[in-house]
């Protein structure tokens, strides 16, 4: 420890002549651990943007109502109160046509003009319907065989949809955090060992005055998480600007998709990749320094 | 401090570099190994300091004894030694300063002390004006130098010069034997190995070992002659 704090500034110089001898090799290894970092944050931001929707789907599960033909409003509020009494609807209301006309224009926004071109207004009533999403498949068969009612239309499909792409992405996350983990390792792996064989004079002499393979080995070290370091940077930064880029088109176009905080979006992915490259590049540096134990011939 | 009995070396090729060799070196002696060129000379001075092992009998430096059993306590051995290698080992790209800093960077030695240690070791082999060339760029007698000083200014207590004098005129070849010799004292051991036997003619307080194929042959304390190996 001592000849650490030491021999700090010599690590450090040591460090940057071993980058220094394999420059470009250097160079493409700290861009490839970075785009690599990069994809990896690309895919858990997706990930997290989707468990998002979904837990927001889940709380709003919901399904739609609409009546028979010739259902009066007398009948219509009858049904509401039948259905609120069925086990699992934590809520329902009556959405009349002038209702389900002013919603639609909310949601088209911009495009609501396009509304102008019926005659009439195109929207029938329907009821509301909140539920517990487990209860759904019982709710359903009971709001359907009620007298007045013609059919149901619920989000399942959506938010089975959407359940099923974050459950994808989780999946891709996994395999593009072992696809990480291999390439990093290899990379900085290998580029230690080139390293050591760069520097095999150097290395052979300094164990011929006893110095410990540790002393040795920690320059090699330092150069590994410094690639993997700079990489995880480098993404960092790449990540931090699509998000923002990102969230400001989502909240111009698509408002009603319901985002992570920006902050804690980008904080999560932060310790992520930090966290990540570090430990890479330190198992990396490690396992390619096993190669020094077979350097040079001259006894330990 | 070095106790040798039976050693043989033999190496990997069949060669069998070294045979029988008892010897028993005490602190604060000088050793002359002498002997012609591939009698085996390098040989013994690798056996010291653990870059071979003995292949037969039992050898033990300052207290360790020699094995491959365990690498670390050689390492540490290793710290204890100056050695002056026969081609140098210096570090290219490096200063001579940085090349001598560098055997003493693992010793937990605070970085004031170093410098200090490499300074004066610097000055005191005479390349005080040479500190910060690159050693590629030295003569051979300068490069041999920053050799002496790496391996003296670690401070060891066995100093291991091999053929300090080969390449060298003859007044210089004198001059580093006279320098090399200077560091010997109570506690530090001095190993030199030479072929060049007119150089060493007429030392004194002295141990003079002659290799010849390699067998050796142990004279003490006299006074150096080609005439006291027969
Ligand atoms: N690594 C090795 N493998 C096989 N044989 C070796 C090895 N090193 C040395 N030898 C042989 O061992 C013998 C002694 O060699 P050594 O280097 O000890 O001689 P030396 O006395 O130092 O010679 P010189 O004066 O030329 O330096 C020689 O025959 C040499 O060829
Ligand atoms: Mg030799």
């Amino acid at each position: 420890m001592k000849n650490v704090l030491y021999n700090l500034g010599y690590f450090l110089k040591e460090a940057k002549k071993i980058i220094q001898l394999n420059l470009l090799s250097n160079i493409f290894s700290f861009l490839g651990t970075g785009l690599i970092l990069f994809m990896l944050a690309m895919v858990v931001c997706g990930w997290s943007i989707g468990n998002r929707l979904v837990e927001m789907l889940q709380k709003e599960a919901e399904i739609n109502a609409y009546f028979q033909e010739g259902t009066d409003e007398q009948d219509a509020l009858k049904l509401v109160e039948t259905i609120k009494n069925i086990e699992g609807v934590s809520d329902a209301v009556l959405i009349d046509e002038a209702e389900a006309f002013r919603r639609m224009e909310e949601v088209l926004g911009e495009e609501a003009y396009i509304l102008d071109l019926f005659e009439d207004n195109p929207f029938e009533a329907y009821i509301e319907v909140r539920i517990h999403l487990d209860d759904i498949d019982t709710i359903l068969e009971e709001v359907k065989n009620l007298d007045g009612i013609d059919y149901v239309r619920d989000n399942r499909e959506v938010l089975d949809r959407i359940q099923s792409i974050t459950e994808g992405l989780k999946y891709l996350g996994y395999l593009i955090f072992a696809a990480v983990g291999i390439t990093t390792l290899v990379i900085v792996s290998h580029m230690i060992r080139q390293g050591i064989y760069n520097n095999r004079d150097q290395i052979n002499t300094l164990r011929l005055l006893g110095a410990p393979n540790s002393f040795i080995g920690f320059p090699f070290v330092l150069v590994g998480m410094l690639l993997t370091l700079g990489g995880g940077i480098l993404s960092a930064v790449l990540i931090v600007v699509l998000i923002n880029m990102g969230y400001g088109q989502m909240s111009g176009t698509l408002p009603f998709i319901p985002l992570p905080p920006r902050d804690e979006l980008i904080s999560g992915l932060l310790i992520l990749i930090m966290s990540t490259s570090i430990i890479l590049g330190l198992a990396g540096s490690l396992f390619g320094l096993s190669s020094i134990k077979n350097t040079g011939n001259n006894g330990q | 401090m070095i106790e040798a009995k039976g050693v043989s070396l033999r190496y990997r090729d069949g060669t069998l570099a070294l045979k029988d060799v008892n010897l028993e070196v005490s602190p604060g002696e000088l050793v002359y190994i002498t002997g012609p060129s591939g009698s085996g000379k390098t040989s013994l001075l690798k056996l010291l300091m653990g870059m071979e092992y003995p292949t037969s009998g039992s050898l033990s430096v300052l207290g360790q004894a020699m094995t491959k059993d365990d690498p670390r306590k050689i390492r540490k051995l290793r710290r204890l030694i100056g050695p002056v290698f026969q081609e140098f080992k210096l570090i290219k790209g490096r200063s001579a300063m940085e090349n001598v800093l560098m055997g003493m960077r693992f010793l937990g030695i605070s970085p004031k002390q170093m410098k200090e240690n490499a300074r004066n070791a610097l000055i005191r082999v005479g390349l005080e004006h040479k500190m910060l060339s690159r050693v590629e760029n030295l003569s051979w007698g300068e490069a041999q130098r920053v050799a002496i000083a790496r391996a003296v200014a670690r401070k060891p207590l066995l100093i291991l010069a091999d053929e300090p004098t080969g390449n060298l005129d003859h007044d210089n070849a004198l001059n580093i034997l006279d320098l090399l010799t200077s560091f010997k004292d109570k506690n530090t051991t001095v190993i030199i190995t030479t072929h060049a036997t007119h150089l060493i003619e007429g030392q004194s307080d002295a141990t003079f070992v002659k290799v010849r194929e390699g067998n050796i042959s142990v004279e003490r304390r006299a006074k150096f002659s080609e005439k006291c190996f027969v």
